[in-house]
C-alpha cells in the first residue's frame, strides 16, 4: 500500500514514510522512541559507549510488542535513494546494536549465539524459514512463505547474531551479522557457507524485495 | 452578526516535521504535535474575579503594581512521554515535554 516510489520520483523516502506512519500510532511512536532513547544513551559506567545490552533487549521488546505492519515497513523499506538507505541502515541504531571495535570471526559468534537459549533458537528458526530451497520454482520454504522468513528475521535483531545493511547502498544492499570469515583456518568454508545464510540467500533477498513492492502486503494481515 | 460560543479547553493536534518545531533540530520525521487551546471563562475561581477587580483598582490604592492573571489559563497539565527521532544527519535525538497529553484551566 503506497510504498512504491513514483519513477524518477526523488524526493520519495519510503523510509522516512515509515517513520511517519509509527510516529503517527500512538503505541508504536512509544515503543520507538523508548529503544531510540535507550540504544542513544551512554552508559556512565562505559565511558562514552551505550549499554548494547539494554539496547538490544529494548528493540526486543519493540519487535515484539509493536505489530509487524510497521516494523517491516522501518526494517524493509524498499529504496531508490542513499538518504533513505542510510535511513533504513540506521533503523536498529547500529552504532549500538551491531558495530563493534573488533570483528568477530562468523563460527565464533556463532558459538557465543548458540550459547544463548533464545539467540540458539532464533537461529534456527531463521535458518529453516530462510532457507534456500534447491527447488527451482520457488525461493523461500513452504510455498514461499516470505513472511515467515522476515519474522525469522526481525527475531534475530536484539540477540548477538543481529544482521544488519552493511552499507547504505540503495541498490546493492547486502545483509550481515557483525562479523568476517577471516582468520577461519581450515574452517573457512564452513564460515562462508555459514555467512551466505545472510549475505548471499534469495529467499531473504526476494523476501525484502517483494515486501518492497507490496508484493506480500495481503499476507502480511 | 452573533458572535462564535468559544470552544472551550481542550487538547487539539496537528501534523508536523520535527524542522517546523523551531527547536532547531533538522529533520523530516513527521510528528503529532498535540497542544492545548480554549476559552477557560467558566472555571473562574472567586480568585480570579478578586483578582480582576484588584487590577483595576485595588493593587494601585495600595500602593502596589503588580500585575496578576485574571482568570485560568488554558495550558498542559501533562505531557506526552520523550519523543525520539532519527535528523537529516543520520544522528538520533530524543526530545522531552514538546507535546501535550492534559490540558487543563489553570
Amino acid at each position: 500500500k503506497g510504498f512504491h516510489c513514483p519513477d524518477g520520483e526523488r524526493t520519495c523516502n519510503p523510509c522516512l514514510d515509515a517513520a511517519k506512519a509509527c510516529n503517527l500510532n500512538n503505541s508504536c511512536k512509544k515503543q520507538r522512541s523508548t529503544y531510540i532513547a535507550t540504544c542513544n544513551k551512554e552508559d556512565p559506567n562505559r565511558g562514552d559507549a551505550c549499554s548494547r545490552k539494554r539496547c538490544h533487549k529494548a528493540l526486543r521488546m519493540f519487535l515484539d510488542r509493536v505489530p509487524a505492519e510497521f516494523t517491516h515497513r522501518l526494517l524493509f523499506c524498499p529504496c531508490q535513494t542513499v538518504g533513505c538507505a542510510e535511513r533504513r541502515r540506521q533503523t536498529i541504531v547500529p552504532d549500538c546494536s551491531y558495530n563493534d571495535k573488533e570483528k568477530p570471526n562468523c563460527l565464533e559468534l556463532r558459538r557465543i549465539c548458540r550459547q544463548d537459549s533464545l539467540c540458539r533458537s532464533r537461529l534456527a528458526d531463521y535458518k529453516v524459514n530462510c532457507a534456500m530451497t534447491p527447488d527451482s520454482a520457488s525461493t523461500c520454504p513452504n510455498q514461499d512463505n516470505h513472511q515467515a522468513c522476515l519474522a525469522s528475521y526481525t527475531r534475530l535483531i536484539g540477540t548477538d547474531m543481529t544482521p544488519n545493511y552493511v552499507d547504505s547502498s540503495e541498490s546493492n544492499w547486502v545483509i550481515s551479522p557483525w562479523c568476517t570469515c577471516k582468520g577461519s583456518g581450515n574452517q573457512e568454508e564452513e564460515c562462508t557457507g555459514f555467512l551466505r545464510h545472510f549475505t548471499d540467500n534469495t529467499c531473504l533477498r526476494n523476501a525484502i524485495q517483494a515486501f518492497g513492492y507490496g508484493v506480500d502486503n495481503v499476507q502480511s494481515r | 452578526k452573533r458572535a462564535r460560543r468559544p470552544k472551550p479547553c481542550s487538547l487539539r493536534e496537528l501534523e508536523l516535521t520535527v524542522s517546523e518545531l523551531g527547536l532547531g533540530y533538522d529533520s523530516d520525521e513527521t510528528v503529532m504535535l498535540r497542544y492545548c487551546s480554549g476559552k477557560c471563562a467558566a472555571q473562574r475561581h472567586n480568585y480570579d474575579i478578586a483578582m480582576q477587580h484588584m487590577a483595576r483598582a485595588g493593587f494601585r490604592k495600595r500602593g502596589r503594581k503588580d500585575k496578576v492573571s485574571n482568570g485560568p489559563c488554558c495550558r498542559p497539565t501533562a505531557f506526552e512521554k520523550d519523543f525520539s527521532f532519527l535528523d537529516n544527519r543520520s544522528r538520533y535525538h530524543t526530545i522531552h515535554n514538546v507535546s501535550a497529553k492534559h490540558c487543563g484551566c489553570v
